[in-house]
């Protein structure tokens, strides 16, 4: 048997375990230096994810990039229009387009932007809203009327009430928000400055995260190994024999992280958990043994004998919970979300290797101790020996549980009905800022910024037209029509059509294929007018009339510079408002109406969308002619075939970004979009939400999968369907309980939380297995379930309870960390510890009392 | 052959010394020769141009316009009119543009946008503004005042004059300098590169092909390039003629409703 050479070696060569690890640990912590962090959540979904490739698809074809938004507040009686704070914002705004990694010419300030005004009767003005900051009050006050008269800057770049304007700041890449940031905040250190400032921003948040992640595995995950060692020092008063499970669980750290890295993952913000994950299942079976070798060794046995006798009573149980661990974290691969998947595998890993190392390190390590170490080991009687005070807790608590059966199990039913009630009740969200605690100061900036602004989050409402089948329709037909009359007054178009064509189509290749159709079209009649000038005097008139039926087309092309494609993205605009969570929106629409407004002497009647779309063209030719021509192109593709709407959300949280989706689900319905044209979603704000869904859907099935796996490992553990099924109770129960909790409390049900289900799942049982697998053993030894019990509740009850505190009590430093999800697996820890040692300690003996009749029919016939 | 190319290389050689020799330096008088070449050929012109706009996603457009000028009597390379009428995209056909230029003053500035039936005067002021929503500034197109900049010649090379301009009032622009590349054979200015304040350069325009046309240098592609973001527009100037006798009232702000259709007709 694998086992018994495993644990023969162990003896045998103890030394040679040793070196086997320690060359393990080199080997894998000399991968670690390769080390790549990933914090963003778009990683949440596979790169070819259909919503994610949209997503990236959009930001190239409008040129959008992730912003870094700089807020900037004063609440004096002028807000921020007043000459100093102007010239501090001019100043900055100078200053950051010198930072390395931005894209200067799409930042926006005050300081970068163009004013579009009225200069005089029938003159239009094009000028820097502040290319200098203003010297007086006067001047100050005229930037907040030019502001306040511009749609598109008004409730973006200053709030509505003066107090706070912001620099929007586009970044290359998002994994260098952390020290553009940096950077940004040491320029507002130089500045001599009476404003506060806020800095805030999705990539800011993550990369933010990513830095402080780093910083929690360095300090957290320590710090609860310490605290753990602490404990386990207090229960076995022997650093000779609790150093093992540390350097046991150091070792499977090491090595699962070092393949983590050495294949070539990055660590997510999941990953970087694996440590504080695989702490607690690496000691509890360590712990489980020693606590049994601490009770049996004594001095008239030898250490070899004591730790062979511990290990063939434990090894099946210890095999059968690293085996349930396991499967219930490698279960989370059947969620559909990369960073979830390795989660699950990779501790899957590790509980196995924790194991492996269990029965071979401990061993080892135990018979290698020097014979005097030994000697004060057995001489040492641990703290809670059978008289000690957890003894004989337990021993009290076995005794008056096993007294009111009735009233307890009808309290677990109560928990249990009011656990469900409460399960019913979760709110599927989750949020990036909200992995930050509420005074993190990404969390004040986000706070304080939306309050002023019509919001910080972005997402994208994008609109395209897809008719290319009709406008080809459209050509042939007319240019045919041209061709065959040509053909009538005999003369022959057709072979320089044919080569007009084939050079028109040559030159297409685009990468985008909403685009190619009107592209040709384009090409085409640059082709037509450059014959035209070298063309025989009988072909001038047709390829005159094939130029203009191009050009018709070419122009029914152009979708969303028609007033009625432009209307129907106006009325969508005003129907967003009445969610309460867009703030604002901003489309073509806005730059055409203030354009045309101010075209028409800035007279609002003029606010509106021009009638013809020669009119819509020429006021966004006229717009053209600013400092800033391209901004345009962030709103409608310059073929006029996509356009995008921005929103500023006040929230990023992803319930109101569904209900958001919601109500224009809603409003298409009730208004159908235009013939042709294709609606979909983009933004970070709306990527949360598609992985969000996809890991709920996820962790059903996952958690589904794994139980019913569970279910049948422990029905073929202990060859007994009825005893599988009360060793499932603690595990139901616990899973039961927590997410009711959840429910209750209304703590949100997020990513960290959603991925303890695997958590609860691996480590609730453990106490099951092993009380039902002694308490049998306990039967057949003892004669009858009766005697049995009792002696249920001295060592067995301990080593359970031991494990219990050790955890709950370890990983209580998670609360510490300023980074939410850790304080949320510090608390889940020591709740699943807390509800899965009671209910096994509690509800299952009550429960196989009433079952002893079926349960133990043997030991009962044969007393 | 060999030796043909040697013996133009050796004439174009003699050419650029004794240019050099000639105006020994003078940067004043290098940069209004450029001026003149590059603004100023002939009293009056017409021409055709395209341009080609691509962004840095590689998106492009196209503006097609034909372009009148006339220089005003009096002094030399000082004033002049023009008018500009769009010919495509066809939604904005026929929208018109006239120009004043002066010297020393702000130039006048007209628009007509015939699908609002409007005529608007464009204020003075920052002529750094996008030219119709290409990489080409409304500056670049009607020439930016020698008087704006203090001028440094960096390098008399066999092929050019390297110049330096330095803008007089740096508040008014968004560069720190500009250095241009002028051609010693044609005294056309070849290449134009903007630096910013960080000393990155992030702008350039160069002359991509140049033509004598009547006798006139002239410089027939043109390329101005957003470094910054990728994007680039390229100038094809086609169907040009010199001195062709336009009449003053072509300038009149009577053209932009009724564009002079004979002198906008391509010949």
């Amino acid at each position: 048997m694998i086992k018994q050479h495993l644990v023969n070696f162990a003896f045998q060569q103890p030394k040679r375990v040793f070196l086997l690890m320690l060359v393990a640990v080199i080997v894998f912590a000399a991968m670690m230096p390769k080390i790549i962090i990933d914090t963003d959540p778009e990683n949440m979904l596979p790169s070819d994810q259909e919503d994610r490739v949209f997503h990236e698809a959009v930001k190239h074809k409008f040129g959008i990039n992730d912003l870094i938004v700089v807020g900037m507040i004063n609440e004096g009686p002028q807000g921020i229009y007043n000459t100093r704070s102007l010239g501090v914002l001019h100043q900055l705004s100078q200053q950051i387009l010198n930072i390395e990694g931005i894209v200067p010419q799409d930042v926006l300030s005050l300081a970068t932007v163009d004013n579009i005004s009225q200069d005089g009767p029938g003159t239009i003005r094009f000028q820097w809203m502040m290319n200098q900051p203003p010297t007086s009050d006067a001047a100050a006050g005229e930037i907040r009327n030019a502001v306040e008269n511009l749609p598109f800057l008004n409730n973006t770049i200053v709030s509505p009430d003066g107090i706070a304007t912001a620099i929007y700041i586009p970044i290359l890449h998002k994994d260098q928000s952390y020290r553009i940031v940096a950077e940004v905040e040491g320029i507002i250190d130089s500045l001599d400055s009476d404003d506060s400032f806020y800095i805030t921003g999705l990539p800011v948040a993550e990369d933010t995260f990513g830095v402080e992640m780093f910083l929690q595995m360095a300090t957290s995950a320590p710090v609860a190994g310490l605290l753990v060692f602490l404990l386990m020092w207090y229960f076995f008063r022997s650093l000779s024999l609790i150093a093992s499970p540390m350097i046991l669980a150091m070792v499977t750290i090491i090595c699962t992280m070092g393949l983590l890295i050495g294949m070539g993952y990055t660590v997510h913000i999941m990953s970087s958990m694996i440590m504080i994950f695989l702490m607690p299942i690496a000691v509890v079976d360590s712990v489980h043994l020693l606590s049994e070798f601490s009770d049996r060794y004594h001095k008239d046995t030898t250490p070899e004998a004591a730790m062979r006798e511990v290990i063939d009573h434990l090894y099946k149980p210890m095999l059968y919970t690293s085996l349930t661990s396991a499967i219930g974290f490698a279960a989370l691969a059947l969620t559909p979300i990369p960073p979830v998947q390795v989660f699950g595998l990779f501790i899957a890993f590790g509980v196995m290797l924790a194991f492996f190392l269990t029965i071979t390190f401990i061993p080892a390590y135990v018979i290698s101790l020097s014979p005097e170490r030994l000697q004060k080991l057995a001489e040492t009687t641990p703290q809670d020996d059978n008289n000690g005070p957890l003894a004989n807790s337990l021993k009290a608590l076995g005794k008056g549980s096993l007294a009111r059966p009735k009233i307890l199990l009808s309290a677990f039913l109560l928990i249990t009905a009011v656990s469900v009630i409460g399960v019913n009740k979760i709110i599927i969200n989750d949020n990036p800022f909200q992995w930050f605690q509420e005074s993190h100061r990404l969390r004040v900036a986000d706070k304080v910024l939306n309050e002023h602004f019509a919001g910080t989050y972005n997402a994208f409402i994008v609109l395209e037209q897809h008719n290319d089948a009709e406008l080809q329709a459209a050509f042939e037909e007319k240019t045919t029509a041209i061709l065959e009359q040509a053909k009538s007054q005999s003369v022959d178009l057709t072979p320089l059509w044919q080569q007009l064509l084939q050079s028109a189509d040559e030159i297409v290749l685009s990468e985008d294929n909403a685009s190619i159709y009107p592209q040709f079209l384009q090409n085409l009649v640059l082709k037509i007018d450059d014959q035209l000038f070298a063309a025989d005097a009988e072909h001038i008139e047709y390829l005159e009339a094939l130029l203009e039926s191009t050009e018709d087309v070419l122009n029914t092309s152009k979708y969303f510079q028609q007033p009625e494609a432009l209307a129907y993205i106006e009325a969508l605009q005003e129907s967003l408002l009445t969610t309460g969570i867009v703030g604002k929106s901003n489309a073509v629409t806005d730059v055409v109406k203030t354009v045309y407004r101010e075209l028409n002497e800035g007279t609002s009647d003029y606010y509106r969308i021009p009638d013809s779309s020669a009119a819509v063209a020429q006021t966004l030719l006229s717009y053209q002619s600013s400092h800033r021509p391209q901004d345009l192109w962030r709103l409608v593709t310059p073929n006029q075939r996509s356009a995008s709407i921005w929103l500023q959300l006040k929230s990023g949280d992803n319930v109101d970004m569904s209900q958001v989706i919601a109500h224009v689900d809603d409003y298409i319905t009730s208004h159908p979009l235009p013939a042709g044209v294709e609606m979909r979603w983009a933004g970070l704000t709306y990527i949360n939400v598609v992985w969000q869904e996809a890991m709920v859907k996820g962790m059903v099935t996952s958690l589904m999968g794994a139980f019913f796996v569970v279910s049948l490992m422990m029905i073929f553990l202990f060859r007994s369907i009825l005893f599988g099924l009360l060793a499932m109770i603690p595990l139901s129960a616990t899973i039961l309980f927590i997410y009711g909790i959840v429910g209750w409390v209304g703590k949100d049900y997020d990513m960290p939380v959603a991925i303890l289900s695997a958590l609860s799942l691996g480590l609730s049982v453990d106490f099951a297995i092993h009380f039902v697998q002694r308490l049998r053993e306990m039967v057949d030894k003892e004669g009858s379930f009766e005697k049995a019990i009792p002696l249920m509740f001295e060592q067995p009850a301990r080593a359970i309870t031991r494990n219990a505190i050790v955890i709950a009590i370890g990983f209580l430093p998670l609360l510490l960390s300023p980074l939410v999800p850790y304080n949320t697996v510090g608390m889940f820890l020591a709740a699943i510890m807390i509800i899965s040692c009671l209910t096994t300690l509690v509800i299952l003996p009550i429960l196989m009392t009433y079952l002893k009749g079926f349960l133990f029919k043997k030991a009962q016939e044969n007393p | 052959m060999k030796g043909f190319s040697k013996l133009l290389a050796l004439i174009a050689l003699l050419g650029a010394t004794a240019a050099t020799s000639a105006e020994e330096n003078d940067v004043e008088l290098i940069v209004s020769k450029a001026n003149h070449v590059a603004f100023y050929q002939g009293n009056d012109g017409r021409a055709e141009s395209r341009m080609l706009i691509t962004d840095g996603g590689g998106n492009r457009q196209v503006r097609q316009f034909t372009i009148l000028r006339k220089d005003h009597s009096g002094p030399d390379d000082a004033d002049q009119d023009f008018l500009v009428r769009f010919s495509r995209p066809s939604d904005v056909r026929n929208t018109m543009f006239r120009v004043i230029k002066h010297i020393g003053n702000s130039d006048d500035r007209w628009l007509y946008l015939p699908g609002l039936d409007l005529v608007k005067r464009i204020s003075s002021g920052d002529k750094r503004t996008s030219f119709v929503g290409s990489h080409f500034f409304y500056e670049d197109i009607s020439g930016r005042s020698l008087g704006a900049d203090q001028h440094e010649l960096l390098e008399n090379t066999d092929q050019y004059y390297v110049v330096k301009n330095t803008p007089l009032d740096p508040t008014s622009v968004e560069f720190a300098f500009y250095t241009v590349w002028i051609d010693k054979q044609n005294w056309m200015p070849t290449k134009t590169e903007y630096t910013d304040n960080a000393g990155k350069i992030y702008r350039r325009i160069e002359a991509l092909e140049v033509k004598d046309i009547d006798g006139f240098a002239t410089a027939t592609r043109m390329k101005a390039s957003d470094l910054r973001s990728g994007g680039s527009t390229l100038t094809e100037m086609r169907y040009i003629s010199y001195d062709i006798g336009l009449p003053d009232e072509v300038f009149s702000e009577r053209s932009l409703r009724n564009p002079p259709q004979q002198w906008f007709k391509r010949k």
